[in-house]
């Protein structure tokens, strides 16, 4: 690459132009349009395909965007919103069906952790494989062998075949091999989830030293913090259509809204259930869960740093007594990882209803939640496992008028000159 | 760094002949390095789980030959009279014909062995088949070893135009991918192929000159004749031996036919494998 065509081309390394993919779902009849497909292939008769076949969708439908260098551009998306696809056509494995993709730079995909492995064969000469594979030329891998075993910390085990390896250790391995392949343009689809805490946080740092040498990253991935702290631009598909491409922030809070509940969904921080007939409840109902904060009395909204309410009204049939509330919140579009779990019985708080309309709240000193959608499951049980009524998912949101950007949880704090 | 710039599009490669022929060239280049890492990493992991290692690659032959040897002794199947001792006859001819089927499976085993590694990664495809290929020729190495001690003991004649049957050889190895390469990637996709060719093996093998020599006439002899594997394994089993070649013409007439045939289907094979691809679990 000369300085004259840096200087022509901008620094866009990969164009992503208006590219479709179609697939059909029925094996069969997948495997008849492979034939036909190759044949006409061979024939070159095969230009573009607007038109769908019987069984086949858009996979892939009509995305277009630019990776400049040093670029990181996160895909986000529900399950089969055409993510991974749309990698394997950058990565030049499948050919779009319209469109066109181009690139000029090595593409190193982490989606294949340790593609090419045999587990039969020792580490060390896995790694020659594994780089080989990834386009290393022998010089190269020579140069980058010692700290592909440095970064992968498998030392002890390099002369050992690598089925004796754990899991988390091949994943190591793998993610060591495409870490140092001398990639343009790094593919990484979902594997930042592997190995322990202490790892993620090392290939996260060695990430970002990539990132600063000017390597330029795709990154698939739900879970917002890594798109949002990795990532300058973000793409949104859903079924294969582009919704949305931009700043990642903006990108991320139309993915989390519109995520598993569609426009249909309140979020209006109030949530009003219809009253059950009298051979579905076990005595006890939850009829309504409100939110409120102390700053802004008409906002159903918790406010991060605020003193904030969740409001719960029952109706008991009879008398009830000794009854636990437990709220377990989640962040929408994280991982399944549960942000805050509040349990009555362990404050040594249980409630006893009368017969007829109560209501009860769970007040939040200062509310510690970051802004961001969340949902809560809100349950009413006895001990030891009786579950009179559950709210599955109530959805709502935390708003902030301080700068949250940085961290993950509001700290109520003061500070004190104390000498 | 230098790199060239790629576009990916759905016209068919075709459209662009000079782009694919060079493209074709550059991924030759470029596989060489890739597929003997992978000749070697198959090749080692494949005998390291056994016994007897290397071994494993001679005992096919052997038990064959061996179990025509012991029938033909006590006249269970009548084979004709070689103008050579039978074993080494037989032993040298089960070695070509294995080396054949070998190449024959070659593309397949390579597409069906790598399919992660296809599925995941785009590396130059033509490793994997160079990989395999170089393994078909270090299997017939080792059996050499076998051919050459049986030649010893049966204190076989030899022509100074030994030194041609590599040339042979290789034309047995070149048909075999041609034909292994044209089908692997419809074989990829059906597995109609991989079963059928279990099948039609063994007959493979009876209407080409293993076991027997050469039939003289009737319709038989014409099938044998037109077995494109009858005129390359006769062949090169001639230069091994007499020296004295038969059919010269037929032995060019189907090299020629197995390059340009091998050029004519890594083609095919380049143009399909993403359609195979596609058709791979991610």
């Amino acid at each position: 690459m000369t300085e004259n065509q840096v200087s022509n081309t901008t620094n866009v390394i990969l164009s992503v132009e208006a590219v479709s993919k179609k697939f059909c779902r029925g094996l069969k009849q997948s495997l008849i349009y492979g034939i036909k497909d190759i044949a006409s292939e061979i024939s070159a008769t095969r230009k573009s395909h607007d038109t769908l076949r019987k069984g086949e969708f858009w996979a892939v439908d009509n995305v277009s965007f630019e990776l400049e260098k040093g670029d990181a551009i996160g895909l986000v998306g529900a399950n089969g919103s055409g993510k991974t696809s749309l990698l394997r056509i950058i990565s030049g494995l499948i050919k779009p069906d319209q469109g066109q993709v181009v690139i000029s730079g090595r593409v190193v995909p982490l989606i294949a952790l340790g593609a090419g492995f045999n587990p039969i064969l020792t580490g060390r000469e896995n790694i020659y494989v594994n780089l080989a594979i990834l386009g290393l030329s022998k010089l190269e891998i020579n140069q980058a062998f010692e700290e592909v075993i440095a970064f992968a910390e498998i030392n002890d085990a390099l002369d050992s075949p690598v089925q004796s390896y754990s899991s988390g250790m091949a994943a190591r391995l793998g993610f060591a091999c495409a870490v140092h392949a001398k990639a343009d343009i790094l593919l990484i689809d979902e594997v930042l989830s592997v190995g322990d805490m202490r790892f993620r946080g090392k290939c996260y740092r060695k990430l970002a030293q990539l990132r600063e040498d000017g390597t330029s990253f795709i990154l698939v991935s739900h879970n917002t913090n890594a798109i949002l702290s990795m990532c300058n631009k973000a793409v949104y598909l859903a079924k294969g259509k582009q919704i949305m491409t931009g700043e990642p922030s903006k990108v991320m809070s139309k993915f989390e809204e519109d995520l598993c509940f569609g426009p249909a969904v309140d979020q209006s921080g109030v949530l009003v259930i219809p009253a059950k007939s009298s051979k579905d409840t076990t005595g006890l109902d939850i009829i309504r869960v409100k939110l409120s904060n102390e700053r802004d009395s008409d906002s159903n909204a918790l406010l991060s740093g605020v003193a904030g309410r969740i409001s719960i009204q029952v109706t008991a049939h009879s008398y009830q007594q000794d009854v636990i509330a437990s709220a377990l919140i989640k962040e929408l579009s994280g991982e399944s990882e549960t942000v805050l779990h509040l349990s009555s019985d362990k404050d040594n708080k249980f409630f006893s209803f009368n017969s007829g309309v109560s209501e009860f709240a769970i007040s939040l000193a200062k509310c510690g939640l970051k802004p961001g959608l969340y949902t809560a499951k809100i349950y009413l049980h006895k001990k030891p496992f009786f579950m009179l009524d559950a709210i599955e998912s109530f959805v709502f949101r935390v708003t902030a008028d301080i700068d949250m950007n940085q961290c993950l949880f509001y700290q109520p704090v003061d500070w004190l000159q104390t000498a | 760094m230098n790199y060239s710039q790629k576009i990916y599009h759905s016209r068919s490669q075709l459209t662009e002949p000079n782009k694919l022929l060079q493209s074709m060239f550059n991924d030759l280049l470029a596989a060489r390095q890739l597929a003997w890492k992978l000749m070697v990493r198959d090749i080692n992991a494949k005998y390291r789980q056994t016994l007897l290692g290397y071994f494993w690659a001679l005992i096919p032959p052997v038990v064959v030959a061996y179990g025509l040897v012991i029938a033909a002794q006590a006249r269970v199947v009548n084979l004709g009279v070689t103008d050579l001792p039978y074993p080494a006859y037989v032993m040298l001819s089960m070695v070509l014909w294995q080396t054949f089927l070998e190449a024959f499976n070659a593309p397949l085993a390579a597409i069906s062995e790598s399919k992660t590694m296809l599925a995941k990664v785009n590396f130059p495809r033509e490793a994997i088949i160079l990989a395999k290929v170089g393994e078909v020729f270090f299997n017939f190495l080792i059996k050499l070893i076998l051919v050459i001690f049986i030649f010893a003991v049966y204190d076989m004649p030899v022509s100074p135009m030994v030194f041609l049957a590599p040339l042979g050889v290789v034309q047995i190895v070149l048909l075999g991918t041609f034909l292994g390469l044209f089908i692997a990637p419809i074989g990829g996709i059906y597995q109609d192929f991989s079963r059928a060719i279990v099948i039609f093996t063994t007959p493979w093998l009876l209407i080409t000159p293993v076991l027997y020599p050469m039939p003289k006439a009737g319709i038989f002899a014409t099938i044998v004749k037109f077995n494109p594997v009858t005129s390359l394994l006769v062949t090169t089993r001639e230069l091994a031996t007499t020296g004295l070649v038969s059919n010269w013409s037929g032995f060019v007439i189907v090299s020629v036919i197995s390059i340009i045939g091998l050029l004519l289907a890594w083609v095919f094979f380049r143009l399909a494998i993403p359609y195979v691809i596609e058709r791979m679990p991610s």
